[in-house]
């Protein structure tokens, strides 16, 4: 078996006396989607974003891609692989495809090859009707669908999302969980925090359950503390 | 006093071309308008870094900045004096009297409202906005500059404030320029002298001037937000 995309061990995080995370090992691996289910205040978000360092914790050791890297001073490389998309996705002023082309430019793309990509991944979120919408006046499954294609456009090996398909109507949902379903590929992973039981049950979905800070026993997940 | 006839002077001076009146009003924008750009851009990079870091004493400046919001512009007009007059630290540079002096009087006024200003209106940004630019990996050049755009009509009323404290006042000017005619006499120093003259006409003429250049500033602020609001 390869070696795992991210081994993380001894994640731990508490404000005064209360524990927030507790985990002795987590491994996820290229290729696969995780599901982390909890009642709220479990961890679930707080445990992606130490992950994608927006957050800070006690961490033992880190591997990614087999290197030894420290969560805490998340180097430039590492924030090139993982990227973390929030519960309600915050889109800057302008458009749609300036939001999408954003990191692309972070990372200095040429014009040509960045307005490429952008056109592709609206239409792989199915925006193209929207384009002259100012970004901040999408609804809240356009804004979610607009932040998956900005952070696919990147091809992270890690995608940390925040229960993407909170608080969509019916339509928007179905239209959400199609590109969620479509991020993994065998070269990613996709960690996802949600309560949606239609997201939990997807085959080959691992389900990662948190409980008070800790990750239950599942299936290429870690043992609690 | 005849107020009908003393507008209506004070009109014609403005319409005539008057020279005077205009080398005035001149050098009053010239002044604060270089003394906004020497200042604005420091003063927002130091506003947006207070807002943001994190190390001992932070809170402290952050304090001290706030209460300088209120220093009385002839305090600051005083200890410049000091500084600049002859016997002073930067005696030698023979600031003193000059437009220069009036310059560096108004960066003083302006720093702590643009820092001030920008503090808050970093502080009120939603949290996700940096956080989406660092995710999306830009560099700590970039968060800022995207966290700034994102607040911009805060950051614009901080420069809006800071011009209209500084293109209205007199202790500093008067202090460190001299009030001389054609140097460094600019509106609120000539309106004090032509009051104390009793030539009141060129002193409406003026305060029209400077009441104009405040709403100017405030349309142009509403505009904007209006603008904004509307996206």
């Amino acid at each position: 078996m390869s070696a795992p995309l991210l081994s993380v061990e001894g994640i731990r995080k508490s404000y005064g006396a209360r524990s927030i995370l507790d985990i002795d090992r987590l491994e996820l691996l290229a290729g696969e989607s995780y599901v982390l289910t909890g009642e709220n205040g479990s961890g679930k978000t707080t445990l992606l974003r130490v992950l994608s360092g927006l957050e800070g914790a006690e961490i033992a050791s880190c591997r990614f891609e087999g290197k030894a890297v420290d969560l805490g001073s998340y180097p430039a490389w590492l924030r090139e692989k993982v990227i973390y998309v929030h519960q309600h996705p915050y889109l800057f002023r302008g458009s749609i495809a300036d939001n999408i082309a954003y990191g692309l430019k972070a990372r200095g793309m040429r014009d040509v090859e960045r307005e490429a990509l952008v056109r592709q991944a609206i239409a792989w979120a199915g925006v193209e009707a929207l384009l002259d919408v100012p970004a901040q006046r999408l609804s809240g499954g356009e804004k979610q669908r607009v932040a998956l294609a900005r952070a696919r456009v990147l091809h992270p090996r890690l995608f940390l999302l925040d229960e993407p398909t909170a608080n969509l109507d019916a339509e928007s949902r179905q239209q959400t969980m199609r590109l969620v379903r479509d991020l993994c590929d065998a070269d990613s992973a996709v960690v996802l925090a949600c309560h949606d039981r239609e997201i939990i049950e997807l085959p080959h979905m691992h389900r990662l359950h948190m409980e008070k800070g800790c990750i239950g026993v599942m299936p290429r997940a870690s043992a609690c503390a | 006093m005849d107020w009908l006839a003393t507008t209506r002077e004070a009109f014609a001076l403005l319409f005539s071309g008057d020279a005077e009146l205009w080398q005035i009003i001149y050098i009053s924008l010239r002044v604060s308008v270089l003394a906004m750009l020497i200042a604005a851009p420091p003063a927002i990079a130091l506003g947006y870094f207070l807002a943001t870091a994190s190390f001992p004493g932070r809170r402290a400046i952050i304090i001290v900045t706030q209460g300088l919001l209120a220093s009385p512009t002839v305090v600051i007009g005083l200890i410049l004096y000091l500084l600049l007059s002859r016997q002073g630290i930067f005696g030698s540079l023979k600031l003193l009297f000059t437009q220069e002096a009036m310059i560096i009087g108004q960066v003083l006024i302006a720093l702590p409202v643009l820092v001030a200003f920008t503090i808050s209106a970093v502080q009120g940004a939603d949290a996700r906005v940096r956080e989406t630019a660092i995710s999306l990996g830009a560099s700590r050049a970039g968060v800022a500059w995207t966290t700034l755009l994102e607040v911009r009509f805060g950051v614009m009323a901080a420069v809006f404030n800071a011009f209209g404290r500084i293109v209205s006042e007199i202790g500093c000017s008067l202090m460190v320029g001299g009030n001389i005619a054609g140097v460094t006499r600019n509106i609120p120093t000539a309106i004090a002298l032509e009051t104390s003259k009793g030539e009141f006409a060129q002193g409406i003429a003026l305060g029209f001037v400077l009441l104009l250049v405040a709403l100017a500033v405030n349309f142009a602020l509403a505009f904007a937000q209006g603008e904004g609001g509307t996206r």
